[in-house]
């Protein structure tokens, strides 16, 4: 029997791992005040393609249920959360969630999540302890070498607005910035009556890098109030989390959202080793519009796969094997107790080949009417 | 650490070669390279694929820039940041059917090594078409009777004249590009925006 292409089976450490990335997840978010909160890994496919979500169909797993209707394996957690949360107290500000997404563009379609999501929170609050509880979770897995990037998505919204751009040019302009295609942003830009916005958006693609870049937008941009509050809000958070003692941040001013509903500060975690991103996540006040709500919300998800990746193998524990037999083996369970911190294994039969797989062994042998353990 | 810089082996080679030595690179170690499809200089690290391979090496990270041509990036989509054309490897894509020939009356047949941009393409006329994916030698196909028409790259046009064939709509200009991996441009910034400029600067020369 084969399996699929991108799935495959697992076993030891690499299950132990993720394992420990859970745990250590709920052990964080605990201690951090949020609530668990879980959704069903079958919903119905509008939930995530409406208008207000605006998520691909294509790449969901899907089928027709009895009443014609598409339902998918859970492709996001922030949108089945919202959905979820609206029926919740709203005395509860924050959230946590761990389990699968599904996505057929994805190797193996399936990838493990655990994630935060913050609601009814000031907005500077709900973002600063978004990253700061990204940071305790790194520290706590003990995830050093990382950096926190952080953009805004109304940067780009704003200076593009005034182009007069249908919704197909709209979109096109968008991939533009996501791809730092600069030749495309000029020509469309351009195309669309405006010079002077044009040589703004080419100029936007490149602010990226450190945190200094931030000095040099806000005197750029002295004379535009929006964008200058939205620079001062980005420095507030790098230096709060500098207060924090974190250090390794990045800017990209010129980052666009992928989904609508983004709606502001966007950030992403990548680890320095291998460039992978191991959290992303933002403000996405206007996914809760759809319900008639109108409030703040910021969350971010981390990729376990990845993290658990990271985790170092755990301190090898000495390795124990009572040899007994079916009488022996309450006796047996008896002495497993007096090895709380070993591995304790109970063999009725152990071949000689198999023996080198334990640091100690242990024989159970008849002691009058009773049992003793003699060690080999 | 050295960028890595994944080239596309051939023409591109060739082309991108001459174009990095006009910026002022050392290019000697990768001219006399002989097989090696890896090749270290005092700068960067060289790795050498075929278009599409390179694309998966950028996606992956485990190349920092590419060299490949803007068609590759048209039909594969890859997820990368699409930096710049580069001023070599200029061509456009075309439809194109035998000579004298009039299209059929029936849902049309194109052959093409480019399934995605043909279906985009015709998507946009708002026609259906069948589309039969070939590796190469696309011109044969509608000689052999196999399809009606092609959508292919053409540069000259010479093969597709010495082949009977003639272009009846262009719809794409093409050139190389250079890509770069979503994050190492980022981390790496220091490390890969001098280069990236220099090519711009290239660029902006010619």
């Amino acid at each position: 029997m084969f399996l699929p292409a991108g799935s495959q089976d697992e076993v030891g450490q690499q299950i132990n791992k993720r394992f420990r990335a859970f745990e250590v997840f709920t052990e964080i978010t605990e201690r951090r005040n949020y609530q668990p909160i879980s959704t069903p890994v079958v919903e119905y496919a509008q939930t995530f393609t409406n208008g207000y979500t605006g998520m691909a169909l294509q790449p969901m797993l899907k089928w027709f249920n009895h009443e014609g209707e598409i339902e998918v394996l859970r492709p996001d957690w922030t949108t089945a959360v919202a959905r979820a949360l609206v029926k919740q107290s709203h005395s509860e500000h924050k959230w946590c969630y761990q389990g699968s997404v599904f996505r057929s563009d994805k190797p193996g379609m399936e990838s493990r999540q655990a994630g935060i999501e913050i609601v009814y929170a000031p907005s500077f609050l709900g973002e600063s302890e978004s990253l700061l509880t990204a940071a305790d979770y790194l520290q706590a897995l003990e995830v050093e070498d990382y950096l926190i990037e952080l953009g805004h998505s109304e940067i780009f919204e704003l200076l593009a607005a005034p182009l007069k751009l249908d919704s197909v040019q709209a979109e096109r302009l968008r991939q533009a910035m996501h791809d730092k295609r600069k030749d495309e942003v000029f020509q469309l830009a351009n195309h669309a009556g405006s010079r002077t916005i044009a040589e703004q958006l080419t100029e936007l693609v490149d602010a990226y890098g450190s945190v200094e870049i931030l000095e040099v937008y806000e005197k750029h941009w002295k004379n535009n109030q929006h964008l200058l509050e939205i620079v001062e809000h980005l420095k507030s958070l790098v230096k709060l989390l500098n207060d924090c003692g974190i250090k390794g941040i990045l800017v990209d001013l010129g980052r666009v959202k992928n989904l609508p509903y983004y709606c502001g500060t966007m950030f992403r975690g990548y680890l320095r080793e291998n460039g992978s991103t191991c959290f992303s996540g933002g403000r996405y006040d206007k996914l809760y519009e759809q319900f008639g709500e109108r409030h703040s919300a910021v969350g971010l998800a981390f990729d376990v796969d990845i993290l658990a990746d990271q985790i170092k193998p755990a301190q090898k524990r000495e390795k124990i094997c009572l040899c007994a037999e079916p009488e022996s083996h309450a006796f047996a369970e008896q002495i497993r107790t007096d090895f709380p911190d070993k591995i304790v294994d109970i063999r009725y039969d152990l071949p000689e080949k198999e023996s080198k797989n334990y640091d100690r062994i242990w024989e159970i042998t008849r002691k009058g009417n009773g049992w003793k353990a003699v060690e080999r | 650490m050295k960028p890595c810089i994944a080239l596309t082996k051939g023409r591109l080679e060739k082309q991108f070669l001459e174009f990095f030595q006009s910026l002022d690179y050392d290019i000697t170690s990768l001219v006399d390279k002989g097989r090696k499809l890896r090749v270290e200089t005092e700068e960067f690290q060289f790795v050498f694929a075929k278009g599409v391979d390179v694309t998966t090496y950028v996606e992956h990270g485990i190349a920092d820039l590419g060299i490949v041509g803007e068609d590759i990036l048209a039909e594969f989509q890859p997820d990368v940041f699409n930096l710049l054309p580069l001023p070599f490897g200029k061509c456009r894509m075309a439809l194109a059917a035998e000579t004298g020939i009039n299209w059929p009356e029936r849902k049309r047949i194109i052959a093409s090594k480019y399934p995605g941009i043909t279906k985009e393409y015709f998507r946009k006329k708002g026609e259906s078409v069948d589309i039969v994916k070939l590796e190469g030698s696309v011109e044969l196909a509608p000689i052999l009777g196999l399809a009606d028409g092609i959508v292919d790259i053409v540069e000259t046009g010479t093969t597709l004249r010495e082949n009977g064939l003639v272009i009846k709509d262009e719809f794409h200009h093409y050139s190389a590009r250079c890509i770069a991996n979503r994050s190492s441009l980022k981390i790496k910034k220091e490390l890969l925006s001098p280069v990236v400029e220099a090519m711009q600067k290239g660029v902006s020369v010619q």
